[in-house]
């Protein structure tokens, strides 16, 4: 039913421009009953105009989940449920996606389906008003007020992408949700769903002849539109900034970063791949963080860090695929800790990364991470629809991450991954954030420059742990009173 | 798909060893992968005694903190070196440990699982500092809404069932937790036993592979000591209701409960209540059409019974745009069941309904690992993955009467538990304090 992965990795990128400037992918499984099929516009949330920040995720709403001139968005969910298919939509800065799997029998009614909810979208006011003021509740309810993780890692893109195009949450803020309109949404449609944008992805047992004939269908669209806005880089920044954003919690969420100059197109992101596993790989217990915050001290529930942007694909543990992004960023996520730990909690992240940065991956370190990942990849595109995921992404970044880490991990030695440290990592101008309650404290000690230690509630925690909190707690920060700001949560994304 | 072709179509060999340990191969077509389910018939609803909630869930923490052959750095080296997806779940009535990994690392799987489950060895201190990550677990949830809506609607739902706490527990336990190392060894003891237990392997393996390493590993278990039973749920008499006080941002929300019956292979109550909540909830329903899309008043509604080992609740959540709309979403749901129980379906939609449901299931069966989540759910709660066709032999059975009664019978006020959520206003306020941590003995 599945394709090896060392099938994978023999058959390069499959994307090939046919249908025009459409891009198709085709993964075949002859034997497996399930089809998905899988549209990736490189259209994303840095196609949203000044001003109209969220214009991009409501037009690919309107199209996801909005009706058509054949069927109103009701009619297309009945014609979909006896199928048990969905039309799953979601984006990000540089891509939206819309995708389903359904079983064979049903291929031609759910890519009709699907179809026609791109290229004829009905631009209903009542599905503009439902989508626009969930969009609205999404930042001012939900981001605001129901996820204090998510809260943090969408503020930290504020900081980090100040200014740029990336430097607001993807749904958008409530400035530019608010001037919208709906002819608003048609000319953006209009201008950037286009076939130069567009990629088509088809995987699993499809008849031979299906992929050709669904990219055809997409012929209607325009060849091209606007054109898409080269990126600046990222505003630099001296020196480390905090945004403490106060609110009702019960621990304090921690996102840290910065900008960096690499990507799966870069021969440097895969040794500073092998950093950030070792450094902190995703709900695992392999990381430096995770073992030194959680399992030795009981800080928290998880330490994470990551290379590029890392979205969760549902509950499973693995990324979502096809929400590249043109640049990318470091960064450190340190789940919620009881308000009294957070500033130590900080100071040992930074710690922890610097010591890497300094001395580099330990010989053990780095021989456990490599056995590691040339295992675990193999976990990454278990079925049909993340196979073909990847195979789009590496359509984009001009190289597929699984295949590449598979043949550059053998020969990639421990000095490779400390030359990629030396030259992206760096806790100098980090933007921290952390919500929740207490934060007043924080920033007095902070801005203060005073230790932060850790109390343990708990017995017997070794002496050199405890010698090492010692050095932990005063650990200097490249830190002043004017760059640790506080705001409320119900402040944040208005503009 | 034909109405005659099985659910759960892979072919599986189930053996017993001598000490009651059941073990499930379960051939499954991912080249080179398996998917290590060991799975225990113990969940939150097994913590009786007061005081103790939450402790399921944090014994699974402590099957990660090693024994005397396999340190936690050892164990997580061997978890490492095989490139393993490794993690543990627990819920009201089961405990389940789960490895996805290469198939050639079925021997180093098996031994140190088998090691864990019977030889587990931790310190005291070790014991504290994973409490604390458990506190840290219920801190990350605290922060959405639905966490203090769904305590409040089970403890106030159930009166003795130990369903009434959450599978986390209590916070105040959660804050107890590094006093009651004693109680977890003896938590040990009870549970994690052959009888208690069952293995479940899926992918690229033989039974011939692995019963010999089961065989080796786990043939000197014994089996456990009688465990404590589990109170029985009066029956609710009269509605309840409580409301969750909420500061900061959020969109209003309601939480309802129906007492609903306990999973079952032979009566045909449950899958009716399935038919019930695609009639009633799915996207295609006449109330999210009116309630979502039409009048645009809910942004969110689902509603549906989870399969349980006693009889646990029909649940029902809907996320309201305005607060003054709670009052009208809440009587427009109990309409709609009221109009079924009063006007049945068609069979043209109960045949629908049917094929959605096998269409769905089968588009799970998509991968190792999720065929195991999903027998390890029947196993948990039947002991037998024949339970998968059982159910959906019992969903073709099902008939519009059976939906028409089960719409009557279960949806009555007397049976309900109501929970409405409202943010207060916006203010800077001084936080609640988290209750201090008692002194550590």
């Amino acid at each position: 039913m599945l394709l090896s992965v060392a099938a994978m990795a023999a058959a390069p990128a499959l994307a090939r421009a046919e249908a025009g400037p459409i891009r198709v992918v085709r993964l075949p499984s002859p034997n497996s009953p399930l089809v998905t099929l899988r549209l990736v516009f490189q259209v994303g949330a840095a196609d949203d105009p000044a001003g109209h920040e969220g214009l991009a995720a409501l037009t690919a709403a309107m199209l996801g989940e909005g009706s058509t001139v054949r069927r109103t968005w009701s009619e297309v969910l009945d014609a979909l449920y006896p199928m048990a298919a969905d039309i799953h939509a979601y984006g990000d800065k540089d891509a939206f996606v819309f995708t389903g799997t359904v079983h064979r029998d049903n291929l031609d009614a759910f890519a009709s389906l699907l179809a026609d909810q791109i290229l004829t979208p009905r631009f209903s006011s009542e599905d503009f008003t439902r989508l626009k003021q969930d969009s609205l509740d999404a930042i001012t309810k939900t981001l605001r007020g129901n996820d204090d993780e998510d809260l943090g890692k969408q503020a930290l893109g504020t900081l980090i992408y100040a200014g740029h195009p990336y430097g607001h949450p993807t749904p958008g803020t409530v400035a530019g949700l608010s001037a919208l309109g709906l002819d608003d949404v048609k000319r953006f449609y209009a201008e950037h769903f286009t076939q130069d944008r567009l990629l088509v992805g088809v995987a699993g047992g499809y008849p031979e002849s299906f992929p050709a004939a669904f990219a055809a269908r997409f012929a209607v669209l325009p060849t091209t539109g606007k054109a898409r806005a080269e990126l600046a880089p990222p505003p630099a920044r001296v020196g480390m900034d905090v945004l403490l954003v106060e609110k009702q919690s019960l621990g304090n969420a921690i996102s840290m970063g910065t900008s960096i100059d690499v990507t799966r197109d870069d021969d440097d992101f895969y040794p500073l791949a092998v950093a950030a596993s070792y450094l902190g790989e995703h709900r695992t217990f392999n990381g430096v963080l995770m073992l030194a915050m959680r399992q030795k001290r009981g800080l928290n529930y998880g330490d994470y860090a990551y290379v590029e942007n890392f979205i969760q694909d549902g509950w499973t543990t693995f990324p979502l695929t096809n929400i590249p992004r043109r640049q990318q960023h470091f960064e450190i996520w340190l789940r919620p800790i009881p308000p009294a730990g957070a500033g130590f909690a900080i100071r040992e992240a930074i710690f922890e990364t610097d010591k890497l940065i300094r001395d580099g991956i330990p010989a053990v370190g780095f021989a456990a991470t490599r056995a590691f990942l040339l295992n675990y990849i193999n976990l990454w595109a278990q079925d049909g629809s993340r196979r073909l995921g990847y195979a789009i992404d590496a359509a984009i970044y001009g190289k597929d991450v699984v295949a590449e880490l598979k043949r550059r991990l053998p020969a990639m030695t421990k000095d490779d991954v400390d030359r990629a440290i030396r030259k992206y990592l760096t806790t100098k101008n980090l933007a921290v954030v952390v919500v929740g309650d207490k934060v007043k404290a924080l920033a007095g000690a902070l801005a203060a420059g005073k230790p932060t230690p850790i109390v343990y509630d708990t017995k017997d925690t070794p002496a050199d742990v405890l010698k090492e909190d010692k050095l932990i707690e005063s650990y200097p920060l490249p830190l002043s009173a004017p760059h640790i700001k506080i705001v409320s949560a119900n402040s944040l994304f208005e503009k | 798909m034909t109405a005659e072709a099985k659910a759960f179509p892979f072919p599986t060999v189930e053996t017993t060893l001598p000490n009651g340990l059941r073990v499930f191969v379960v051939h499954y077509d991912s080249p080179g992968l398996v998917a290590y389910y060991s799975i225990v018939r113990t969940g939150s609803r097994n913590e009786v005694e007061p005081g103790k909630s939450g402790f399921a869930h944090f014994f699974e923490h402590m099957m990660f903190r090693g024994t005397r052959q396999f340190s936690t750095e050892k164990y997580n080296a061997e978890i490492k070196a095989m490139g393993a997806d490794s993690n543990a779940f627990t819920s009201d009535d089961m405990t389940v440990y789960h490895i996805l990994a290469g198939a050639s690392a079925l021997p180093t799987i098996v031994n140190i699982e088998a090691d864990r489950f019977q030889h587990l060895e931790y310190t005291e201190s070790e014991f504290q500092k994973e409490s604390r990550a458990v506190l840290g677990e219920y801190n990350k949830g605290a922060s959405d809404p639905l966490q203090p809506m769904v305590e409040t609607l089970y403890e106030n739902a159930f009166q003795a069932h130990t369903y009434k706490h959450t599978t986390i527990g209590f916070l105040r336990d959660i804050v107890d937790m590094p006093n009651q190392f004693p109680y977890s060894r003896q938590f040990f003891d009870r549970y994690y036993r052959p009888d208690n237990v069952l293995l479940l392997v899926v992918g690229d393996v033989t039974s011939e592979q692995v019963m010999p390493l089961v065989e080796k590993h786990y043939g000197g278990w014994s089996a456990g000591p009688a465990r404590p039973a589990i109170p029985v749920e009066p029956p609710q008499q009269h509605e309840r209701r409580a409301t969750v006080a909420w500061k900061g941002a959020s969109l209003p929300m309601l939480l309802i409960g129906f007492h609903a019956p306990a999973f079952s292979t032979t009566s045909i109550d449950g899958v009716a209540l399935e038919v019930l909540s695609e009639l009633v909830f799915a996207e295609r329903s006449p109330l999210y059409r009116r309630l979502v899309l039409d009048e645009q008043k809910v942004e969110h509604i689902d509603g549906s019974c989870d399969r349980h080992v006693d009889p646990n609740l029909f649940t029902i959540l809907a996320r309201v745009k305005d607060s003054k709309d709670l009052a009208y979403v809440e009587k427009v749901i109990y309409q709609e069941i009221a109009r079924i129980a009063a006007e049945g379906m068609s069979a043209k939609t109960l045949a629908e309904v049917v094929s959605h449901t096998r269409y769905a299931f089968a588009g799970q069966l998509a991968t190792a690992d999720k065929v195991a989540l999903i027998g390890a759910e029947f196993l948990a709660l039947d002991g037998r993955l024949s339970a998968i066709d059982d159910t959906f032999a019992l969903l073709a059975k099902v008939s519009p009467a059976d939906v028409k009664r089960v719409a009557g019978k279960y949806f009555t006020p007397e049976n309900r538990t109501v929970v409405t959520l409202q943010p207060e206003a916006a203010e800077a306020a001084e936080a609640d304090s988290v209750p201090e941590a008692p002194e550590v003995q």
